[in-house]
């Protein structure tokens, strides 16, 4: 079977490939919570290439590559010349120069990572670019709803905050659709975009929300630093859009899951209670995340190796 | 003086078949057609022209048309990493092979109109360089900056009879209104396009499917309408005259439809992607896709033509825009906007909008020639000897686009690799 090189948006993978990925996740996730190693990258060099903060993303990447006995290098990009003014092309010339195999490349500008698959041969994985996509936060995100659920076939799940900011909300999206679970979208009429966009059905606050009887609210980060003006009223945001304590006694009683991509802003999202959840599915998220991730890097098939 | 001779052409407006002769830089030898004046040529009907024995300019236009050569009022010039003389060459080349004889150039960094000596070397390097006639659009404000206003009786002097900066949108409405008051008694018209720039700044798509999956940021319509409304209340309470450039909503129509039924004195274009392409043609982050204002929905596209028809529009323009090819691989928030179309911009109008009948070749004669002259160009009427030239177009030939086939020398364009239908002779002589 020929696998993809590039993992760049859940749109672009055939069924097969999703369901190829979700069941290699939990071959991986008994190496890795066995604390075991695999030898299927060794030999292969892995780049992470953030252009954004992220310290979970990039450390659930590195291990999962080194879970996998690749060599991995952080490219570190507030050090580099790239805040000279370095063009991303110029920045790959420079680093294929390396013979990297993989890239894990993050960037705040929408869709940079299928410019960067295009200009090299090595396997580019899209670990978020500005609110288009962020694939392995899907991958994840559905094996733990796999591993809670069995099948997602049916399963109802409203993604709640800033979607019009989120590439999480737009993969996540995709992907539980795929698998067969209906998605709604909740948030305020400036942060989520228009049913005629996205597709998506839209509730306007928690009473729709509740009567709908999700088996999933997946709370979204409240992304401050990608509102370059103000676009809701702050003070207002936990208690029109959050988990509180009372909303959370009513989820608790549809035995509804809480998810979140993190990190979580408490009393913003969720009340502190909301952390302690029985159903609080943040933790699991994080754990499957190594797994999801070293399932993708031992997916994918770079050019490189067919030279 | 060697005259050429062609035989059983069609006069593209109504269909007649005419014979031609044509007598380059004779001013005496002006014909009229259907109220058009036209340079250096004698209309005969079909076989009652007599050619001397011994002509050896002799042309069979069967199945050919002839019809009066295009006028753009809107281009850019300027090509990144080129020198200016080049650039001027390039894209005259550009104009002649797209069936344009003359076009308004727009002010753009390398070209800022705001000064008798830029202006200076500029015209030399038209009259030096280039195939096709270029009127330069003066700037509205120095340096393109909005603050402060260009030296209006300077460039007047010049013969500038439009002023722009170059598509930005206007940010110091009262310098704006202060310019027009001033400039409009120096009887110049203000070329500018509709927005709000605190609702599109930072913005590259229209909102809809594409930019939500592509997770871009959104220009609203409503910035267009707004600042159609503005600049038109503007223009007149100052009392200038106003052209609005490159119209993209179906509500920016209605407003200029509106403003004309109140009598006020504007004119508008609409840009040819703007008629023809879509938001959804971008797909995944096809840079050549990216326009100030961006491609909107069909609905858009079919208010425009229906403007166009019905005389809101005046005119159809190019909004030719070269882009160097490295700057059109980045990302597209980073990408600068804009495409190039002057190369096939009388083929691409034939078949995307002529040969699918969405209008008619009176109407793209009226959009794409007499009303852009008459806007931005020099004087056609009667009492003005010059007249415009001729093109003969053939609608049978097709070809395949490459990088080859396009004399402006750049690629930024979706046309690459595409069939096109027609081919342009210009000049006839």
């Amino acid at each position: 079977m020929n696998t993809p090189k590039d993992l760049l948006t859940i749109e672009a993978l055939s069924d097969e490939d999703i369901h190829s990925i979700l069941d290699r996740t939990a071959e991986m996730k008994a190496i890795f919570t066995g604390r075991q190693n695999s030898n299927v990258l060794a030999g292969r060099s892995v780049l992470t290439l953030f252009y954004e903060p992220s310290t979970r993303t990039r450390s659930s990447f590195e291990l999962a590559a080194r879970k996998l006995s690749a060599d991995v290098t952080t490219f570190s990009v507030a050090t580099s010349s790239v805040v000279k003014g370095e063009s991303v092309h110029d920045t790959i010339d420079t680093l294929m120069s390396m013979h990297m195999d993989y890239i894990i490349v993050r960037h705040k500008n929408s869709g940079i990572p299928g410019v960067i698959a295009k200009h090299c041969k090595a396997s580019v994985i899209n670990a978020g670019d500005g609110a288009h996509a962020h694939p392995s936060q899907a991958f994840l995100d559905a094996f733990t709803l796999r591993e809670k659920f069995d099948s997602l076939a049916g399963k109802r799940i409203v993604i709640v905050g800033d979607i019009l900011h989120s590439r999480v909300a737009r993969s996540t999206s995709l992907m539980m659709q795929r698998l067969g679970a209906s998605v709604a979208y909740m948030g305020p009429g400036s942060l989520v975009p228009t049913t005629a966009h996205t597709g998506i059905p839209r509730f306007t606050d928690w009473d729709t929300v509740f009567e709908w009887h999700p088996d999933v609210v997946y709370l979204l980060r409240v992304q401050n630093e990608r509102m370059d003006s103000p676009f809701f009223p702050a003070a207002d945001y936990h208690q029109a859009f959050g988990v509180t304590e009372e909303r959370l006694l009513r989820l608790d009683a549809m035995d509804a899951c809480i998810m979140h991509p993190g990190p979580v802003n408490r009393g913003v999202e969720l009340c502190d209670a909301a952390m302690d959840y029985r159903n609080n599915l943040v933790c699991n998220q994080v754990e499957n995340g190594v797994a999801a991730r070293m399932s993708i890097l031992s997916y994918l098939h770079p050019s490189t190796l067919s030279l | 003086m060697t005259s050429t001779y062609i035989l059983n052409a069609t006069w593209a407006p109504t269909g007649e078949v005419f014979d031609l002769r044509l007598t380059p830089g004779s001013s005496h030898c002006v014909a009229e057609l259907g109220g058009i004046t036209i340079r250096d040529a004698k209309v005969y009907p079909s076989g009652k022209m007599s050619i001397p024995t011994g002509a050896t300019r002799v042309i069979d236009a069967t199945g050919k048309l002839f019809l009066p050569a295009l006028f753009d009022m809107h281009a850019k010039v300027e090509i990144a990493g080129r020198s200016k003389r080049e650039s001027v060459s390039r894209t005259g080349q550009a104009a002649i092979q797209g069936g344009v004889w003359g076009m308004l150039v727009m002010p753009t960094a390398g070209f800022v109109f705001d000064n008798a000596a830029t202006l200076d070397s500029f015209q030399d390097a038209v009259s030096q360089r280039s195939a096709a006639e270029m009127f330069p659009a003066g700037c509205i404000s120095l340096g393109m900056e909005g603050t402060q206003q260009a030296p209006y009786n300077t460039l007047a002097a010049r013969g500038v009879s439009i002023l722009s900066d170059g598509g930005a949108p206007p940010t110091d409405l009262l310098m704006l209104h202060r310019a027009m008051k001033y400039a409009a008694e120096l009887g110049l018209t203000f070329a500018i396009r509709g927005d709000v720039p605190a609702l599109s700044a930072g913005t590259c798509i229209h909102p809809g499917t594409t930019a939500y999956k592509l997770g871009l940021r959104s220009t609203p319509p409503c910035a267009e309408e707004i600042g159609i409304e503005t600049i038109i209340r503007l223009a007149q309470d100052a009392g200038a005259a106003l052209h609005i450039q490159t119209v993209s909503t179906a509500k920016g129509v209605e407003s200029i439809r509106r403003a004309k039924a109140a009598g006020c004195r504007i004119t508008a274009e609409v840009a040819l992607h703007h008629l023809i392409y879509t938001h959804e043609n971008i797909g995944d982050y096809d840079t050549n896709f990216k326009t100030v204002p961006p491609l909107r929905e069909q609905a858009d596209a079919d208010a425009l033509l229906a403007g166009l028809k019905d005389g809101t529009i005046d005119c159809i323009v190019s909004d030719h825009t070269p882009c160097p090819p490295f700057d059109k691989k980045q990302d597209f928030s980073t990408a600068p906007q804009g495409m190039t179309a002057l190369d096939y911009f009388l083929p691409q109008l034939y078949s995307k909008l002529v040969a699918t009948g969405k209008l008619t070749w009176e109407e793209l004669v009226r959009t794409c020639c007499l009303n852009p002259c008459r806007i931005a160009g020099p004087e056609i009427d009667e009492e003005e000897p010059d007249g415009i030239p001729l093109l003969l177009f053939d609608p049978q030939t097709t070809g395949t686009i490459s990088a080859a086939s396009l004399p402006s020398g750049t690629i930024n364009t979706p046309l690459l690799g595409q069939t096109i239908c027609g081919t342009v002779t210009l000049p006839l002589q």
